[in-house]
């Protein structure tokens, strides 16, 4: 197989090994257990215990209490629509981020297509144009008998509890199982999926490399925005171009052919990028060292002199640690009703966004139309009424050029075949071929959907 | 439902109000409609960004996320593309793509109206649940007989020229959310159509969108098959 500059074959384990300092898992929720009893049962509460046992300052609540975790694009959707279609509701917006950076359009800002400004916005902007609570806060977990959140700000007692935490990681799945190794690899070579800081580290590193070999990597399985990795490859290379740096890119992708929009982005690596984008399909890996920045498939061995090492990924551990989620499910995705959206046995426990268990593209656009729904779902529980399944869409633009930025398009909805019980896509509609409308419709797009998560 | 002869006369009086208000208010999207020649190329070339999510044949979506275009009216049309522009009608995710900077001005909202009403229309939308032969849908003719048709046409055809949208056709899920949005004032309409939510109740409201849902389209405006693909995008 063909590989990048400095490949080199040795008998590294199959396994990562790696050993260094470093704390909790990367973006992970502190686990304290489902029921926070671990916390409720601690004898001793010193001040930083008794501080998880109080109650969160918040005003008391108004009408039936809904707690949103998660201000990603579909808490910020559910709890703006669920004050919309019930505004007796008091709804309160919990994310332990203290500002929303935008990961759709980032790949664009990596390219100075855009600056931080369109990319970021205010929690607080978002709770006060829409009518609900906004509290910065790290949810530990909840009890379902007493319908209580903890946090590290005090706990909240809930009416409803929608979970929209996300995703995280899942470094094992490349090999690297110890959490130390986890924590060095994601500060090291961050994905750039989960948190924003990711994003700062990510921009940085490819406005200073200096030439040699860059390692992006696609995963397998239903990962979050399956064109986003390809997007960024371009983005870099487009970058690297701009600055005449001399570089390889090497993008290594789990899966054995480029997974959407393939005419487009092929077509962009063999004639934009040519000299730049080396893309290798089908590269499994199984190893990664951090400090010798050599990784490994199931065929080869690469060095490299930075890299962007986006894992598989799974629900948030929110989910597995309050045992709601399916055991079967690699991804850890939740039990809940395909179709109401809340668990089997909980109709005041939703779990909406990229944690979910139906296998809808992960996606800003998907999380964004399904709640809409989900919200309405929610308001119509409250009354005792129900409302007819709507399919989430999926609508996705990936920018393989700049100056201009000439961008492709994706929507696709989504069916329930009554035969198989399983999803389907339904009707897509594909424009692979890149173009400067394209590249102004991402934009306009992402500047309607920030308009409605805070403004609007 | 039957209402009392009184109510009926009140809602009666209230129309013909409304009515007068409509013609009196200067309507906007028909004097667009009427002043500007519009270009059937260039708003197959606007069109392109709108089939992005209504796709090229402008069908609609059966579960009524996207309402169908196909066979709307011009001046309908052109309403709801002036009433999104402006943020009247909330439609966050569209907003953007209707703006004089991306889309263009009057002129070019004209081409794109004008070339989605050349398109023929989807040869199977969203049915209500209850079938013609049903109590419920006997209702949903009276009712419709008594409080739509005079503005939106015995077939529910509509008129282009009052703007009053056609429903032959529509989904009947689409029609159902957008009068539940109307009727919580989630989506602000003419006030000759929210009227109505007073008058009539949300039950037969439904039925008479049900009955609508069953109306039997032209087989002219009509495209082929279900398998029809929009030639202009192929
Ligand atoms: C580079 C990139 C490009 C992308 N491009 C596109 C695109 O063009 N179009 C598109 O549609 N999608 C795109 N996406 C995908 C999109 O960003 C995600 O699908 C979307 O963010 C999912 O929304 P969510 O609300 O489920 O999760 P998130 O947006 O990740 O939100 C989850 C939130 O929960 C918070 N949280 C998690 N755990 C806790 C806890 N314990 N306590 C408190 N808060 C917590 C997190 O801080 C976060 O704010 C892209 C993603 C990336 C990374
Ligand atoms: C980002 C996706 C998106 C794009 C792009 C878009 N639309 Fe829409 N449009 C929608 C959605 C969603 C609705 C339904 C809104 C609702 O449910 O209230 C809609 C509704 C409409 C309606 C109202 C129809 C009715 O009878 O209620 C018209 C007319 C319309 N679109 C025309 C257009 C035209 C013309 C364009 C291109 C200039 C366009 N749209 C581009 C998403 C889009
Ligand atoms: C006085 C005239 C009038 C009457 C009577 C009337 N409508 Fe309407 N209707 C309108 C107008 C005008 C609109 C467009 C509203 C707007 O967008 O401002 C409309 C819109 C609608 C829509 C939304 C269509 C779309 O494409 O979004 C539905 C559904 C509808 N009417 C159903 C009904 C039903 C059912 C009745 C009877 C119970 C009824 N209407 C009676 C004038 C009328």
């Amino acid at each position: 197989m063909s590989g990048g500059k400095g490949v080199k074959r040795n008998g590294i384990s199959r396994r990562g090994f790696l050993k260094s300092g470093g704390a909790t898992l990367a973006g992970g929720a502190i686990g304290i257990g489902a029921a926070g009893t671990a916390v409720a049962s601690s004898e001793s509460s010193p001040p930083a215990i008794a501080r998880l046992l109080r109650k969160a300052t918040l005003p008391a609540a108004s009408g039936a209490r809904v707690v949103v975790v998660g201000g990603g694009w579909s808490g910020l959707t559910l709890a703006k629509y669920l004050k919309r279609f019930n505004p007796d509701f008091d709804v309160v917006l919990i994310d332990r981020q203290s500002a929303f950076v935008s990961f759709p359009v980032s790949n664009a800002w990596l390219a100075d297509q855009v600056d931080l400004d369109f990319l970021s916005h205010s929690f607080f902007d978002a709770a006060n144009n829409h009518g609900y609570r906004f509290m910065a806060a790290t949810v530990l977990g909840f009890d379902r008998d007493s319908r209580r959140v903890f946090t590290e700000q005090g706990y909240v007692d809930y009416d409803y509890l929608v979970l929209a935490p996300g995703i995280e990681y899942d470094y094992p799945r490349i090999g690297v199982d110890d959490p130390e190794a986890q924590e060095l690899l994601f500060h090291r070579y961050p994905g750039g999926f989960v948190t924003s800081s990711e994003l700062l580290t990510i921009k940085r590193k490819i406005h200073r490399f200096r030439g040699g070999t860059f390692v992006l990597t696609v995963p397998s399985g239903d990962y979050r925005c399956a064109a986003a990795p390809y997007e960024r490859a371009c983005m870099v290379a487009a970058v690297f171009r701009r600055r005449r740096v001399r570089a390889k890119i090497l993008l290594l992708d789990m899966n054995s052919d480029i997974v959407i929009k393939r005419e487009g982005f092929a077509r962009a690596f063999d004639e934009l990028y040519g000299d730049s984008i080396e893309y290798l399909p089908s590269s499994e890996i199984s190893a990664l060292d951090v400090d010798a920045r050599r990784i490994e498939t199931d065929f080869d061995e690469y060095e490299f002199d930075d890299a962007i090492i986006y894992p598989p990924v799974r629900a948030s551990r929110l989910i597995e640690e309050a045992g709601i989620h399916n055991p079967e499910d690699p991804q850890k995705a939740p039990d809940t009703d395909p179709f109401r959206y809340h668990l089997r046995n909980d109709e005041h426990v939703y779990v909406a966004g990229d944690s979910r268990a139906q296998p809808f593209s992960k996606g800003g656009h998907t999380a964004h139309s399904e709640a809409q729904y989900v919200a309405e779902v929610i308001a119509a529980h409250a009354r005792g009424r129900e409302i007819a399944w709507r399919s989430p869409q999926t609508m996705c633009f990936s920018a393989v050029d700049i100056e201009p930025l000439r961008a492709m398009s994706i929507i696709t909805y989504y069916k329930y075949d009554s035969t198989t019980g399983l999803f389907a896509f339904d009707r897509t509609h594909l424009i692979d071929r890149w173009d400067t409308q394209g590249g102004q419709a991402s934009l306009a797009w992402a500047e309607g959907m920030y308009r409605d998560l805070f403004y609007g | 439902m039957p209402m009392s002869a009184r109510a009926k006369l009140g809602f009666a009086l209230a129309l013909l109000l409304l009515l007068a208000a409509n013609t009196a208010r200067a309507l906007e999207p028909i004097t667009v409609t009427l002043e500007f020649q519009p270009d059937l190329a260039d708003g197959r070339y606007s069109y392109d960004i709108c089939a992005r999510c209504h796709l090229p044949e402008a069908w609609g979506n059966d579960d009524g996320t996207y309402p169908q275009l196909a066979g709307q009216h011009v001046n309908v049309l052109m309403k709801q593309l002036l009433d999104i522009r402006s943020g009247r009608r909330s439609n966050p995710a569209m907003q953007p793509f209707v703006q004089q900077r991306t889309i263009g001005g009057y002129q070019d909202l004209a081409n794109v109206v004008a070339y989605i009403s050349t398109l023929p229309m989807n040869p199977r939308h969203a049915k209500g649940p209850w079938p013609p032969g049903s109590p419920e849908h006997a209702e949903g003719e009276a009712v419709y007989a008594t409080y739509c048709q005079s503005c939106h046409g015995a077939g529910g055809e509509g008129d282009n020229t009052r703007a009053y949208p056609r429903l032959q056709g529509q989904h009947y899920s689409y029609m159902a959310r957008q009068a539940r949005l109307a009727r919580d004032n989630l989506r602000r309409v003419d006030a000759s159509m929210s009227a109505l939510f007073t008058a009539v109740s949300a039950t037969d409201f439904d039925r008479a969108l049900n009955y609508i849902s069953h109306l039997p389209l032209p087989a002219a405006d009509v495209a082929p098959g279900v398998d029809w693909r929009n030639p202009d995008f192929q």
